[in-house]
């Protein structure tokens, strides 16, 4: 399992983890991104956070207990 | 390679994302990472919006927790300044005297303020470095006259900063239209309207020609090219920057890879993803997928997002008022270079897409 967490102060709103995660990343009103889920099963999180230019995504694996 | 000593020379935004990506890729060799200024790698962004303005401090721009850094083995060499790089011996010499010995280096020392060919008295800033910024910060004060002297993003930035705390502003730009050379004649004189209309003055067609000194010598009125007099408490030179390539071999050099502003590139995503491409290259791994420029820039109550790299001459559909606007860059056969939008985040996501597909249909 992926732990995510995103620090906003370093979004620019470039959105490209939405567009590869859309069941995780979501892009507000105000043009940041905001988490819909904190964690995921899913390794494309990976990608999502290796893709954003602000280094803003930090993704965790942990062991399922 | 999985061994070994990489020295990255430069802890800026290229520098700091090598880094990262020779660990996250499991590289187990020495990482070295040299930076001159005497603070770990931070946001510059904000140097000329939240921390000018007094809302986030230095620790909130870090942009690394100190323990990242540690917690990972990568070694920070802070405060010290590479003056000679020996591409064939491979190693690396500060100005204290410390060598370091690589197998590969990534040279990521950025770029520096363009400098005016002129003796500047006190009072004069320019904005690069978070030092620059403190100084800067501490002289915007209420009631004080503030001169800019370039109208491109970062004197826009520091102006609308300066305006907001209480500071007159005066920006005073060479061109017709301020960022004209990057977004052309119509947003420029858009934006230039905004300025004006946030209570900023704005000079066009005019530059600095002198600076006047009081007895103590510190600044105290400028006299443009024009023949106008300003008088001002605090100028800020910001004319743009040039890349610092001073430890740059004369020759390609195998095991030297330079990264980010280095390169004159100059945008925020090209310095982040150049500083990966460099780590990944020298592990012998596939470059990332090429991603459109990306810069932005927060001013006057606008939030300016520029995807894709317009050209000066490229025909500019511009749709909106100074609130929000989209302005869709075209080249000569019509295809689309690029795209700005102001206070329209929404649709950042869909102009980086388009461009995203160009750009790999380009490179098919």
């Amino acid at each position: 399992m992926f732990k995510i967490v995103i620090d906003r102060s370093l979004c620019s709103g470039f959105g490209a983890c939405a567009e590869l995660a859309p069941e995780i990343f979501d892009v507000d009103d105000g043009g940041l991104v905001s988490l819909r889920a904190g964690t995921s099963e899913d390794p494309t999180v990976l990608d999502a956070a290796a893709a954003c230019p602000m280094a803003a995504i930090s993704v965790v694996e942990v062991q399922a207990a | 390679m999985s061994a070994g000593t990489v020295a990255i020379v430069g802890a800026g935004l290229a520098g700091a994302r090598a880094a990262e990506t020779f660990r996250a890729e499991g590289f187990d060799g020495r990482v070295v990472l040299i930076g001159e200024e005497p603070v770990a790698p931070y946001e510059r962004p904000a140097l000329s919006k939240e921390f000018l303005a007094g809302t986030r401090d230095e620790s909130s721009l870090l942009l690394r927790k100190p323990s990242f850094w540690e917690d990972r083995g990568i070694e920070l060499v802070l405060g010290e300044r590479v003056i000679e790089l020996d591409a064939v011996g491979r190693v690396a010499r500060t100005a204290r005297g410390h060598e370091i010995r690589f197998d590969d280096l990534v040279l990521a020392t950025g770029a520096r303020p363009r400098r005016l060919p002129l003796a500047l008295p006190e009072g004069v800033h320019e904005l690069r470095t978070l030092a620059d910024a403190r100084a800067l910060r501490d002289e915007l004060v209420p009631g004080a006259r503030l001169v800019v002297i370039g109208g491109g993003f970062v004197g826009a930035e520091v102006a609308s900063t300066a305006s907001a705390l209480g500071v007159d502003v005066t920006i005073v730009e060479a061109a017709p239209a301020p960022v004209a050379r990057l977004l052309g004649d119509r947003v420029g004189r858009l934006l230039a309207a905004r300025w004006r209309s946030r209570g900023v003055r704005v000079l066009l067609r005019t530059g600095l020609a002198h600076l006047r000194a009081d007895a103590s010598g510190r600044v105290v009125s400028l006299l443009l090219t024009d023949g106008t007099e300003l008088r001002a408490d605090v100028v800020v030179v910001a004319v743009g920057v040039e890349p610092a390539q001073e430890l740059m071999p004369e020759r390609p050099a195998r095991h030297v890879h330079p990264a980010g502003d280095i390169t004159g590139s100059g945008h925020w995503t090209a310095a982040a993803l150049d500083g990966a491409r460099a780590a990944r290259r020298i592990l012998g791994l596939a470059d990332p997928d090429p991603q459109p420029a990306y810069v932005w820039s927060d001013q006057f109550g606008l939030r300016l997002q520029l995807v894709g790299t317009p050209r000066p001459d490229d025909e500019c559909d511009l749709a909106g008022d100074d609130e929000s606007f989209a302005a869709h860059y075209l080249d000569e056969t019509g295809g689309l270079r690029a795209v700005l939008l102001a206070n329209r985040p929404a649709e950042v996501a869909a102009a980086r897409l388009r461009l995203g597909e160009s750009m790999r249909a380009l490179a098919a």
